[in-house]
Order: C-alpha cells, then structure tokens, then sequence
C-alpha cells in the first residue's frame, strides 16, 4: 500500500506509527450534510427550547392548537391568573388580605353579595376612605386596577373570587362587565363606601 | 548493539515499574468480573423462575441486576482499561511508569469501593440511578481512586521521551479527563441530600451514562485497539486523518447523546440527542475505515490470540453503536424504547466491546510485563470462542426479544402478557450466552491467577534464598 | 493533536458544552419548577405525597422496582374527537343519510371511509364516536354542521397512542408529573407494565398487597417475582387481624395462621396508589371524560 511510504515517524522500540493523511473531502461533506440534516429536523421538532412543548407537540403553536378554549373552567383557570397577577400581590394568592394593604376577598360580604354591580365597580373605579368589611373596619385607597383589563379578563377574575376559598356566589360574564361600564359614566372619582350603598346590588 | 540493549533495558525498566500496579488492578478485575457474571447470570435465571433465591431480599432482580451491570463496568472494565492505559502510557513515553505506588494504592482502593457499592446495592442503598447506583461513599473512593490513577498516567505521558503523540494518545488522555468530570458532576447531583426538581434527575443520569457507557468506554476501547492492533500486525496505523476526524466527532456528537426519544422532557432535549446520534454515525465509519485499513492485509495468524480479541471487539463496538444510533432514531424508537433492545446494545458494549478489547490487551501485556509466557495459552484461546459464542448468543437474542416485544407494545390490542412472553423465549438463549461468557471469564482469571501466584512464589522464593545464603557471600557480593 | 494541552482543550470544550448542555441548561430550566395547575381547573398539580407513599418511593428504590417497570406514559398524537350526545329528531338512517352529504365538504373528504365505516351497523347507541381529526378545522366544521341540523355533539381533544390505548394513562408523562419524586424512578425496561397511572388502574390496595404478596394469585400469568419477604405469616390472635391479606386457598397461609403486610409493603402501596398520569396540563393538553358533566 501507498500509505504505509508516508509513515513519517520514526519507530521506537517497536511502539505502533500512524500513517500520516489528510481525512477525505467526502467524510466531512458527509458530517457537514448531516449537521444541516439535523439542524433541519431539530427546527421542525425541538419546539425551540420551550419547557411546555414535549414531543409528540412538535412547537409552542403546535401545542396551543390543542388547547381547550371554552367552558366555565376555562374561565375559572383564566381568571386566577390574572388574579393573581393584578390583585393577589396585595389581597394576597389566597384572598385572605393583608394587614395594613388590603381587606380580605374571602368570606368578605361584598365579594359574595347576591348581585355583583357593587363589587364590580371597585376595580373599574378604585375605592377611597372607611370601608367595613367581614366585621372589620378598613380604611384603604385601591386604584382603578381592573379599568384597564378587558371585560372579559374582568369577568373572570370577579368570578373567580366569587367562587374560590369557599365562596359561593354566581359566576360573571363578560357582557355584564360590558353593560356596567358603559352605565358608569365618565366620572374617574373612586368610590366610597357610601357611594356603593346607593347604587343597587 | 548499543540502541537495542538500551531499548532491552528500557524495557525492563518499564515491566518493572508496571507489574505490581498492573497485577493489583487486573487480579481485583477478574474477580468482579466474575463476580458481575454471577450476578448477571442469577438476574437471568430470574426471568425464567421468577422465584428463584426469591425469598432473599438481597437477591431481589432489581438489586442482583444492577449489581451485576455495575460490577462488571466499574468492576472490570474501568480498572482493567486504567492498567492497560498506563501500560501504553508508559510503552509510548519510552519511560517506566511515574509514581508506580500511587496506582497500586489506587487499584486496592478502587476494588474496596466497588465493594462498598456492590454490597450497598444488595442491601438496598442503592441511590435508584442507572449506572450511579453506588452509594455515595464508594462513589467518593472510586472518584478518589481514578483521580490516583489518573495523576500517574499523566505525569507518564507528560516525562515521555519523544513529543510527537500517536493517536492512542488523544483517545485515552481525553478518558482521563472525561471519567472524572462526569462522575463528580453526576454523583455531586444526584447521590446527595437534596436532588435536583422533577426529571432534571433522570436528564444529568442519562447525560452520564451516555458519556461513560458510550463515549468512555469508546475512547479507551478504540484508544485501545488503535494501538495493539498496528503493534500485533505489525504495520502502521491507517489513515491518521480519519482517525482525527473520529476522535474529535466522537467527542464533539457522542458525548450530546443518550436522551431517549419520548422521554418526559422538553422536546429540544431528545431532538438534540437524535440529531447527535445520526451524527455519530460519522465516527463509527471513520472507525470501521482506520480498522479495515490497518486490519486487511495483514497475516496475522491469531487463532484465538489477542489480535482476534481486539479485532472482534472493534467489530462489536461498531455493531454497537449501530444499534444505539437506530435506537435515538425517532421511528424506530416507538417500537424499541422500554424493550430489551436497550439492554442488548448495553450489554454489548460492555461485554462484546469493552471486555473482549481488554481481554486481548491484557493477554498480550501481562506476559511481556511479567517476563513470561502466559501459563495456559490454552485456556486464553478457548476464553476467545467461548467468549465470541457467548457474547453473540447473548446479545443477538436480545435484539430480536427487543424488536418481536416492541411491535407487540405497540399494538395496544395484544395484551402485555403476551408481549412480555414473547420476548422471555429469546431470553432462554441469551442465558445460555451468559454461561459461555462466565466460564470464558473463569478462564481468563485462572491465567491471571496463575501468573499472580508465580511471581509471588518467585519473590518468596528469592526472600527465602536471600536469607539462607550465608552472611559472608552477600557481603562480599555488596 | 499535537501536543496534550490540545487534546485537553478539545475535550475539555466537547464535553463542557454537553454539560452546558444537558446539566446546566436542564437545572436553570426546570431545576426551580413548581406545581402547575391542572387544565381548566383551578386544582394544582402534582400534590405533594403522603407520609407513607413518600416512604413507600424509598422502598419502590431499594428494591430496584425500576428495572422491570417503566413510570412514563408515551403519546405517539393528539386528535379532535367529535362525539354524538343526541340525534334531536332525527334517526339514525336519516342521519346516515345525512352524513353522506358531508362528504363533499373539501375538509372532510379524507374523513368519507372512516365515518361511513364508523356508522356501518350502527344502531343509534349513544354517544358515538362519529370523527377522530387531527386538525381542529375539521373538528370544527363538523361540529358547526351537526348543530345546524340539530344534532348535538361534543368535542373532545384526546391523546392516542398504545399506551394510552392501554390505559396506561391519559396522556404523554410532563416533568410536573415528577416534581416531588426524590428519586425519580423512570425506568428503562417493560419488563412489567408501566406503572404511572397505576393509581387509577388498580386503586384497590388489596390487590395491590395480594399482587405483591403472590402476583399470581391475582394475575395467573404474572412473571413478577413474589414479594413474600415484606410480609409476616403469623398465628392468628385472639381475633383475626383487620389487615390480614385475602387470598385464594393455594397462596393463602395454613389454617390458624394469617398475612399480614409489613410496614414497608404497606408503604409500597401507599406510593403504587399515589401514582397518576389522568389530569390533563397545558402541556399535555386532554378532555378528560368527567368534564362532559
């Protein structure tokens, strides 16, 4: 063979020598081939390093094609998200309030009253001054903090509260929402207690 | 002539330094090795008597099973590639071996950790990982231990007299480096208090078994071959350039494998290791070509010599890695995942690749290091055909148990029943495999026993004639 | 690779990004993973285990249940499935008849084979399964022409696979399945089922115990080894004991004498029991039966 006249190094004490050469042009087009193969196929399978999206789910889009969309549970999951971003940092993940922020959603008369317009207009327009609330007095400021979500969001949320941590009242929808901020008028003042008892259930 | 006393001296020299260390690290190799097959074989028995030992809770199949994989990697395979790794270090360095007692220290705490391990598992401390099974304290001794090993073999290959490296020297360097990293990271995470959340576990497992059980044993098994093969032949490496390309794709890919296909992880991890192993196949070609090249041609008559051992073992190593790429291949992993294919690629990795390798290694160093021919060639080239027999009427069953169980798994109306059974009549043959390669093993440790108690017979011998002579003639001889 | 240094670094770079990798990479990832909520529900997921089933993962290890049984449900698809609640007024042959008409529809063309050999033989038992789609269009569509017949129907999205045909679970096995399990014992060989769901499979912890005690007594061709060593034979007391295991005559003990399990039999079972893959997460999206209530 050919190969064996390149050997370059010298033999010692009978120790093995490699021949010297270059690897072939064709086993490292075929490397190269078969990384783009696979960086080809990694695209299309990976879901990109997601940490939601497992095979046989082969994308983020992929996967959310399979999502439900509808029913009261969705609904429900939706508005403890967006509770617990907006309204659990200060009345807290499980609706018992905290001391000196805010007054607790569980178990509190104006979250589970029979009709929900007055409870609806505390986010929409905010609330100021004395407010009692599950037989303590509270005296807080809360900003207009659902003004910005939208009715629907709203809606879940409101009826989340109504039916977490053992509260049991009805559910919310978003055409109420809808209907209730159309009635309030342009007024930005935040309610009080006295303007929510004059306004019906 | 001067050069060729000075190389016989070298020699000696070299063989000197190296027979204590070498006899520590294989005599306590043979045992565990036989001690895996033992193991293995009671394992095997298990699936066609289920209650077989049944009323001993050490001899549970989820603890004998473990036990014996376990003992026979970290047993024999691990300690058994350091002692011929150093041996080439030190043939290569033209040097005797550097700190010769380190290694033997070493060697005798490595067997004590496997101990430790081997007992843990029977007793039910296992840590519930694949392959890290040990319990922490033998981790810590074998850590220990390679660490040893590992700092006399690089300072033998740092004192080498020519600069120029020979490939061997990549493949086996980089398995110095390689063993520690992954042991430490891998125990550190998961034979601790407090392990990582959820499947992080069984993602860092995986990542170390594929870069011990594939990508370690690859790098000592072929830095192994690499060398003794052109040495017996007689001929020179084929090709260092397709020997460069498989060492560094067999680096930079294998070591991104081992995430089985539909496992519960994010998608990117398995589709990363499917893309790694299709990529793996460039190594094993490069391999197989280095091989062919080197191999053909020469007249080698090796009837059931080490050559026909390393030659068989890189052959096995090729089938090998075959069947861990098909099975990261997602088509084909519906069907094979969860199946005995798995266990089949294993056990021939280890037991057709890594320990027939070793074997050969070991039958053509120890006489040269002993300064004697092997007291029963005999014995050494029936090990071969019994081990050869063996290893295939192991793993092809295996294989085809794995394939004939996955399709029926995959049909949701055969019953589990049925599939399992299907598979357990392969098993019958892949038992008997097992037996072949125990008594091909019982072999192998007669010739090392033999040669351990001759020498030691020969020291006594010397001690006993040093002291009988009388005191006149020692001094005059000093 | 001229000199050590370069191969150190070529390894050292090789398997250091594998680290970044398949270490570091997963431990940022999910290493501070949390419980999840369960999909339309406001329930969290997983829950953290009992006493006896935390121990009882202890001992699934220690005796290596890992080798012969994975804990890992796979999922090959996902599908639409629509489903027949009510005919309204119509019957069964006019609704065959109907179906028919829905076939020139561009969707559901591809659908013409199995929906006629769905309904061939159909005797109007409800609900049935009309379409099985992957895409939701289709779904859909069929949905929206169903109602305007007045036929009700539901959509279900579900997961398909053997071994979700096998009951083996409801849908493909997430990392918040295994957010409590210290070890997590995935195993790698079906050398008996899969044990992920087997919570809901076998929720008796009888059997469970029987099965431990002599799998054969409850399944005749099991070939799990009899787990005899984690329960006590003993002479029966003054009066039987509660917890003695039921078993037919040939597994069970001589007369005078009774099984009763160990702790850490019992504590085996609490774990087996504690395992369940049948709620659906965002990422392993299914309609699950009971919220058609």
């Amino acid at each position: 063979m050919s190969d064996e006249n390149k050997s370059s190094s010298v033999p010692s004490a009978g120790e093995p020598v490699a021949t010297r050469s270059a690897a072939p042009m064709w086993i490292i087009v075929t490397t190269l081939v078969l990384l783009f193969i696979g960086g080809i196929y990694f695209d299309r399978h990976s879901g990109w390093f997601n940490p939601k999206v497992y095979a046989p789910y082969t994308s983020a889009e992929n996967l959310e094609g399979f999502q439900p969309q509808s029913g009261a549970a969705a609904a429900l999951a939706r508005g403890k998200k967006t509770y617990e971003a907006v309204c659990g940092i200060c009345h807290g993940p499980d609706g018992l309030g905290k001391p000196g922020q805010a007054p607790p959603l569980a178990g509190s008369e104006w979250v589970v009253a029979k009709g929900f317009n007055r409870l609806a207009h505390i986010p929409l327009m905010g609330l100021a001054g004395n407010i009692k609330v599950a037989g303590k007095d509270w005296s807080m400021n809360m900003a207009a903090m659902g003004a910005a979500l939208p009715d629907d969001d709203l809606a879940a949320v409101l009826t989340y509260i109504r039916s977490a941590w053992g509260n049991q009242a009805s559910a919310v929808e978003g055409d109420d929402i809808k209907k209730i901020r159309s009635g309030m008028g342009g007024g930005s003042q935040p309610m009080t207690h006295d303007m929510l008892m004059a306004m019906p259930e | 002539m001067n050069l060729t006393e000075n190389n016989s001296s070298c020699d000696r020299e070299i063989n000197d330094s190296l027979r204590v260390p070498l006899l520590a690290l294989f005599g306590g190799a043979a045992v565990w090795l036989i001690v895996g097959l033992v193991l293995g074989l009671i394992a095997g028995i298990k699936f066609h008597a289920p209650d077989f030992l049944g009323a001993c809770p050490v001899m549970t199949y989820g603890r004998v099973a473990p036990a014996a994989n376990d003992a026979v990697l970290y047993g024999f395979c691990i300690p058994a590639a350091l002692g011929v790794a150093l041996w080439i270090f030190a043939r290569l360095s033209g040097q005797p071996l550097a700190l010769p007692l380190v290694p033997v220290v070493a060697a005798n705490l490595w067997h004590l950790g496997v101990f430790i391990g081997t007992a843990g598992i029977l007793l039910g401390a296992s840590s519930g990982h694949t392959w890290l099974e040990y319990p922490r304290a033998a981790a810590v001794i074998l850590f220990a231990a390679f660490m040893l090993i590992a700092v006399s073999a690089a300072a033998t290959f740092g004192w080498r007299r020519q600069q120029e490296l020979y490939p061997s020297h990549w493949f086996l360097f980089a398995g110095l480096l390689w063993f520690p990293w992954i042991y430490s990271t891998a125990n550190i995470l998961l034979n601790s208090h407090q392990l990582p959340r959820g499947v992080v576990q069984p993602i860092i497992g995986w990542w170390f078994a594929n870069n011990l059980v594939f990508v370690w044993l690859a790098l000592v098994g072929v830095g192994t071959a690499f060398y003794f093969l052109p040495k017996i032949a007689a001929r020179p490496l084929a090709n260092s350039g397709y020997v460069l390309l498989a060492f560094l794709t067999l680096v930079f890919f294998g070591t991104w494998c081992g995430i089985p296909q539909g496992a519960p992880v994010p998608a990117w991890l398995p589709t990363l290791s499917s893309v790694a192993a299709a990529l793996t196949l460039v190594p094993l070609l490069a391999i197989s070509i280095v091989t062919l090249k080197t191999v053909c041609g020469s007249n080698v008559s090796c009837k059931g010599g080490p050559f026909c051992f390393i030659r068989f073992g890189v052959m096995s190593f090729i089938v090998s890695g075959i069947l861990y790429v098909s099975a990261a291949c997602p088509q084909y992993s519906r069907i094979l995942n969860f199946t005995w294919f798995g266990a089949a690629q294993t056990q021939l990795q280890l037991l057709g690749f890594a320990a027939m390798i070793l074997f050969g290694a070991i039958y053509e160093l120890l006489p040269q290091v002993m300064g004697k021919p092997l007291p029963q060639p005999a014995l050494a080239k029936a090990h071969f055909y019994l081990s050869m027999i063996g290893v295939l009427l192991f793993f092809v069953p295996l294989v085809l148990a794995g394939v004939v169980q996955g399709e029926k798994l995959a049909d949701a109306n055969i019953p589990f029943a049925d599939a399992n059974t299907a598979a357990l009549k392969f098993l019958r043959v892949s038992t008997t495999g097992q037996m072949l390669i125990l008594l091909g093993a019982l072999l192998f440790a007669v010739n090392i026993f033999i040669m351990t108690i001759q020498w030691k017979l020969g020291i006594a011998k010397t001690v006993i004639a040093y002291i009988k002579s009388p005191l006149e003639t020692a001094e005059v001889k000093s | 690779m001229k000199t050590g240094l370069s191969i150190f670094i070529a390894a050292f770079i090789a398997l250091g990004t594998s680290w970044c990798g398949f270490v570091l990479a997963p431990l940022l990832q999910l290493g501070s993973a949390q419980q999840t909520v369960i999909l339309q529900t406001t329930d969290n997921w997983p829950l953290q285990r009992t006493g006896a089933a935390t121990l009882g993962l202890q001992v699934y290890r220690a005796y290596g249940c890992a080798a012969c049984h994975t804990e890992q449900v796979r999922q090959t698809g996902s599908a639409f499935e629509v489903t027949l609640t009510s005919l309204g007024n119509q019957k069964p042959a006019d609704f065959i008849e109907f179906t028919k008409s829905l076939f020139v529809l561009p969707g559901l063309a591809n659908y013409t084979n199995a929906i006629a050999a769905s309904l061939n033989g159909w005797n109007g038992g409800l609900p049935k399964t009309l379409l099985t789609a992957t895409d939701k269009d289709v779904a859909t569509e069929m949905a929206d022409r169903l109602k305007a017949v007045g036929v009700k129907s539901e959509t279900a999205i579900i997961a398909t696979g053997p071994d979700i045909a096998r009951g083996w679970g409801s849908r493909l096995s997430v990392a918040a399945d295994f957010l409590y399990d210290q070890p997590v014992q995935l195993g790698s060989l079906r050398a008996g089922p899969d044990l992920a769901n087997i919570g809901v499979r076998a929720p008796d912890a009888n059997w469970q115990l029987a099965h431990l005690y002599a799998p054969k007594s409850v399944t005749p061709n099991s070939t799990m080894p009899s787990f005899k060593f984690l329960f006590e034979v003993r002479k029966v007391g003054a009066s039987p004991s509660p917890e003695a295991l039921n078993l037919p005559k040939e597994f069970a003990a001589a007369d005078g004498f009774e099984i009763v399990p160990k702790p850490a039999a019992k504590q085996l079972v609490a774990y087996l029991l504690s395992l369940k893959a049948n709620v659906p997460l965002y990422e392993a999206p299914f309609t699950p039966a009971t919220a058609a209530k």
